[in-house]
């Protein structure tokens, strides 16, 4: 697939990837899963990561995000070189400035609707946790289920208060790592558009790992990893 | 850090009721009930025996000596805040009604008894006020006294040039003697009454005794005041009574230590299995946090909030529960113990919570770690790996404070590093006989029926946690077969000691020319063959030790001795070193030596004694030493001559048997046919031992009882925590068409195997264990006992069983979509 550049504007880059390896050890000896990436993704930018499965993508998201990393590279996100800052500062980071979508949701199963959007609210310090959490919960459309538990959620809901934990804070980026890959048809949709609304009404940047094409097109720049190397 | 603390209060509570911190709240609640129920009761139970053993004293500490102490101690211990009395003893004749009779005279300040009670009534049985001591000019007598010389109230009383008024009968007195020592019967005198008597003269044979009591650091602190004690004066403490009464309470102290040890590890292997099930399930949520900004302090602080929330109010729960679980107990014991329990001490509320923080933080700290290192994406994919060499420190520095803590709380040096090193080397060898029959069962899993078949497979595939089960399960059926035997071998110990056979009197000062008659006598009478030993009155002048100088004081050396002679080795004796002497050695010049004496007075094998006794003095060669159940109401003695040596020494005779209850007419007709043998009722001393014995045994019952509780609790405990995996797998057998009866029995075949497995391993880790203990720790004999291992083995068994079908019966019976969306 080529690259698919759709660049209006020209803005500033909002995150530097630069010979990005991550190398981890298996039985088999040391496996590399990520090689020499290098990528650019402009503030505002919705960029897409495509690929076959174990081509490490996931990772590559993860070390973008923070939340791992690389045996070798840099990373700037926002302005820091997160690659050589410890966990607490990462965290801070994520914290104000990013947040996460997962395909799994993760959400935590005692707690409702309400309290696990509050989550980084209450992390953060945030005044009028609750107020703003439930502000969340009516813009992802489930004002109605505000104090369900995840297990009385259907797929697609959970999702959208995943979506709706990761905005809470207002960050200037949002990862999502396959966040229709547990949905059906009609739910992919509902969460894509969702996410699409969320970079339109606040700027936000979107990176998302995904295996749906027509989600993958319809971001402004696409990514290809194969075998662990960017390919476009 | 500040904001993580106000999160950890903001969730606490929906955290708590949420599932697994209360599952944690839960069994910490249950391990500090028994370890409190056990601390509680065997602390006031350790204390009512200490003070029934005091009664032994008279007081807390006694100095004995054969000349007068002075009033140096007795000053002394004033100005400390201790409670100091004085008594004086002696043997005189008594005259009264024309009549004689030699007592035992007991000269008393008013503040005796220092522990225990005098109890003195008039003739007409009443109880009269009185103080320690008669007033001047007055007596209390025994009872034997009032029958033998026909006394009445108010009659006259003559001891040595003085006369005095008998006031009152003598009806029960603490400190009375056992064996020889009570061989009068006794009367209490006012001490300042014993220069009128004029009885006490240069080389009489006195006993003056200082009487202390006070907190156990003031004795102890007083002690080390005024150490070194001279030899000549004899210091007894109740530890040291080194009669019935030190061992039983030695044995019954250990026993409860024993108890509470292994309550505390069974507790603390349940604690730890929930907080390590509690942080494993919780490392998702703290990742999540981290995921949205959280820092790692934020994270540590909020959890460490919780758990200390949750410990505080777990451990009062605990200890309310505990508390109340042994005033019922005390309540059943209340009739069976004569004496008033002290109350609980606060010690066991500090054991409790100190306790509780080593068990929840030992097991969650590696957790904690886990969180401040590895990245969160890898914990949320379970992209890691808990590696057990990465946190050898933590659990090193867990188990070492929770070592420190035992010694601290137990005293006993012996005992619990016995224990934990024992405890180490059994989870280990249980660990390598686990893992080997684990790989064994592989070979089995294809042979069997579907339901059998996955059972066994999951043991096979599961072999971290199946091997791990099995320890925890071993250790703790271990634990209570080894609690349970050691209970029976110590009360059976006991009912020997004091059996219905024990003799309950005391003939001595026979002559050898009396000796035929009497033995008719009594054999005819009691209708056993009696057995009679010889006594011969002698002193240990010197010592010569094989290598060394003469020592010429010390310890016995220079003080009055029972000696005797034996043939050979009596039952109650036996040989710990060197050999006994046998008919063809030719001119054997030997004695044996109890080997607790010997040991005091370093003494060896060939060793030479010099003694005087009959006028002559004689060498002994030391041949062996024997151990000497003290505890047997048989005459024993310390040395023990050769036949060659003893034999035409001038000597009486004494012996000791056993006249029924109900059969006085025999004693009352042997004192009236041989009225210059002395005789001795020990049936007063029988009777405390025997209250003091039997208390010990129910507590020991009780406290078995408690352990077994908090045993089968963490047997459950651990059944429930390996339950969620199980459930989720038997939902999806259930979605793939398994019929119910099937997956019961595969969870049956798989906990089954499990707790065959354990079983036989604690069977025979218990035999070991049992074996070293009853032997080095409790001094007792040991063979395995069938009825209590086998029971202890199929209670296991089935109970793991039980516990492990119950832990996801209802999941059989719940919709498998409903279960696997709660996973």
């Amino acid at each position: 697939m080529a690259t698919n550049n759709k660049k209006c504007l020209v803005k500033d880059s909002i995150l530097e990837v630069k010979n990005i390896t991550k190398e981890v050890n298996s039985p088999e000896g040391v496996l590399t899963i990520i090689k020499n990436i290098n990528l650019s993704i402009d503030s505002g930018d919705v960029v897409s990561i495509v690929g076959p499965s174990g081509s490490g993508k996931t990772t590559l998201l993860a070390i973008m995000a923070g939340l791992d990393l690389p045996t070798e590279g840099s990373i700037n996100l926002l302005g820091s070189e997160i690659t050589t800052l410890n966990e607490d500062k990462r965290s801070q980071i994520r914290g104000k400035d990013v947040g996460f979508v997962f395909q799994s949701f993760h959400l935590l199963p005692r707690l409702s609707a309400l309290d696990n959007v509050m989550l980084p609210l209450e992390i953060s310090g945030s005044k009028h946790a609750q107020e703003k959490a439930k502000e969340a919960l009516v813009r992802v459309g489930l004002e109605k289920r505000v104090q369900h538990f995840p297990n009385q959620l259907s797929g697609g809901e959970k999702q959208r208060v995943a979506i709706a934990r990761a905005m809470v804070n207002n960050p200037k980026i949002l990862f999502a790592d396959e966040p229709t890959g547990n949905l059906d048809k009609s739910s992919s949709t509902a969460v894509s558009e969702l996410l699409f609304s969320v970079n339109q009404s606040m700027d936000t940047t979107l990176i998302i790992v995904t295996h749906d094409l027509t989600l993958a097109d319809q971001c402004n720049t696409l990514h290809e990893l194969a075998e662990g190397e960017l390919i476009c | 850090m500040l904001k993580g603390f106000n999160h950890g209060l903001r969730k606490f509570w929906s955290d708590l009721t949420s599932g697994d911190l209360l599952i944690l709240a839960f069994s910490i609640v249950l391990a500090v009930t028994a370890i409190s129920g056990v601390s509680f009761l065997g602390d006031r139970l350790k204390s009512s025996i200490k003070q029934q053993a005091s009664v032994v004293l008279a007081a807390d500490l006694s100095f004995r000596s054969a000349s007068d102490l002075g009033a140096q101690y007795l000053e002394l211990a004033a100005t400390q805040s201790l409670g100091v009395a004085e008594t004086v003893s002696f043997l005189s004749m008594v005259i009264a009604n024309e009549d004689n009779l030699l007592s035992s005279i007991k000269a008393t300040t008013p503040s005796y008894p220092l522990r225990g009670k005098l109890v003195i009534t008039d003739f007409n049985g009443q109880v009269i006020e009185h103080g320690g001591s008669p007033k001047r000019g007055y007596l209390w007598v025994e009872p034997k006294l009032v029958e033998q010389l026909g006394l009445e109230q108010n009659n006259e009383m003559a001891i040595g040039k003085a006369t005095f008024i008998v006031e009152g009968i003598l009806q029960d007195f603490p400190d009375r003697n056992v064996g020889f020592l009570a061989f009068s019967p006794t009367v209490i005198a006012n001490i300042n009454d014993l220069d009128a008597m004029g009885v006490i003269q240069t080389g009489s044979r006195v006993v003056y005794r200082n009487l202390f009591s006070g907190s156990e650091n003031n004795i102890g602190e007083f002690l080390e005041n005024i150490e070194p004690v001279p030899a000549e004066i004899r210091v007894q403490k109740i530890d040291d009574i080194g009669d019935q009464l030190g061992r039983t309470l030695d044995r019954s102290t250990r026993f409860f230590n024993l108890a509470g040890l292994f309550t505390i590890i069974i507790a603390a292997i349940s604690s730890m299995i929930a907080a390590r099930r509690y942080a494993d399930r919780h490392l998702l949520n703290t990742s999540l946090m981290k995921v949205f900004g959280a820092s790692k302090n934020f994270i540590v602080a909020s959890q460490v909030t919780q758990l200390i929330l949750m410990i505080l109010i777990a451990t009062s729960v605990g200890l309310f529960f505990g508390y109340l679980l042994q005033s019922i107990l005390i309540g059943v014991l209340k009739d069976l113990i004569d004496a008033e329990l002290p109350s609980a001490s606060f010690k066991p509320i500090g054991i409790a919570f100190l306790t509780s923080f080593c068990l929840v933080f030992g097991a969650a700290s590696p957790y904690l770690k886990l969180l401040g290192e590895a990245e969160p994406i890898r914990i949320l994919r379970n992209d890691f790996q808990f590696k057990l060499k990465n946190n050898l420190a933590i659990y090193a520095v867990a188990l070492f404070t929770l070592v420190v803590f035992l010694l601290l709380l137990f005293e006993d040096i012996f005992l619990v590093s016995s224990i934990m090193g024992a405890m180490i080397m059994l989870a280990s060898v249980l660990y390598v006989i686990g893992s080997l029959m684990v790989y064994l069962l592989s070979f089995f899993q294809s042979s069997s029926g579907i339901g059998w078949k996955l059972g066994l497979k999951n043991i096979v595939h599961r072999r971290s946690e199946s091997v791990l089960q099995i320890v925890v399960f071993g250790l703790s059926l271990m634990f209570l077969m080894v609690l349970a035997e050691t209970r029976t071998g110590l009360i059976d110990s006991w009912k020997e000691t004091l059996s219905e056979d024990t003799p309950n009197y005391f003939f001595f000062n026979i002559q050898d020319y009396e000796l035929p008659e009497i033995k008719a006598y009594l054999d005819q009478e009691l209708d056993t063959a009696t057995v009679f030993t010889p006594l011969i009155r002698g002193r240990l002048l010197s010592v010569q030790p094989k290598e060394g100088v003469l020592m010429k004081s010390g310890e016995m050396i220079d003080r009055e001795s029972n000696l005797t002679w034996y043939d050979d080795i009596p039952d109650n004796n036996q040989v710990v070193e060197g050999s006994w002497w046998t008919d063809d050695a030719g001119n054997q010049m030997e004695v044996s030596i109890d080997s607790g004496i010997a040991a005091s007075m370093g003494l060896s094998i060939g060793d030479q004694l010099n003694f005087a006794a009959g006028g002559t003095n004689f060498t002994a060669i030391v041949s062996n030493f024997r151990e000497v159940t003290w505890e047997s109401f048989a005459p024993n003695f310390f040395f023990v001559l050769s036949p060659e040596l003893g034999r035409d020494l001038p000597q009486s005779f004494i012996t000791s048997v056993k006249i029924p209850t109900d059969s006085n007419q025999i004693s009352k007709g042997f004192v009236e046919r041989f009225p210059t043998v002395t005789s001795v009722d020990l049936n007063a001393a029988l009777q405390q031992v025997r209250s003091i014995i039997g208390s010990a045994s129910l507590a020991v019952q009780y406290i078995f009882i408690l352990a077994l509780i908090a045993g089968i609790l963490t047997l459950i405990a651990s059944v429930f925590s390996s339950a969620d995996q199980r459930k989720k797998e038997s939902a999806i057998l259930h979605t793939l068409g398994a019929k119910r009866s099937k997956i019961f029995q595969s969870a049956a075949a798989e906990f089954l195997v499990l707790g065959l497995l354990s079983g036989f391993t604690a069977v025979f880790a218990a035999t070991l264990f049992s074996g070293f203990l009853s032997t080095q720790v409790f001094d007792l004999n040991y063979k395995p006992n069938i009825f209590v291992l086998g029971l202890g083995f199929t209670v296991g068994v089935l109970s793991i069983s039980i516990a492990g079908t119950l832990a996801i019966r209802k999941t059989i019976y719940t919709s498998p979509v409903v279960t696997l969306r709660n996973s």
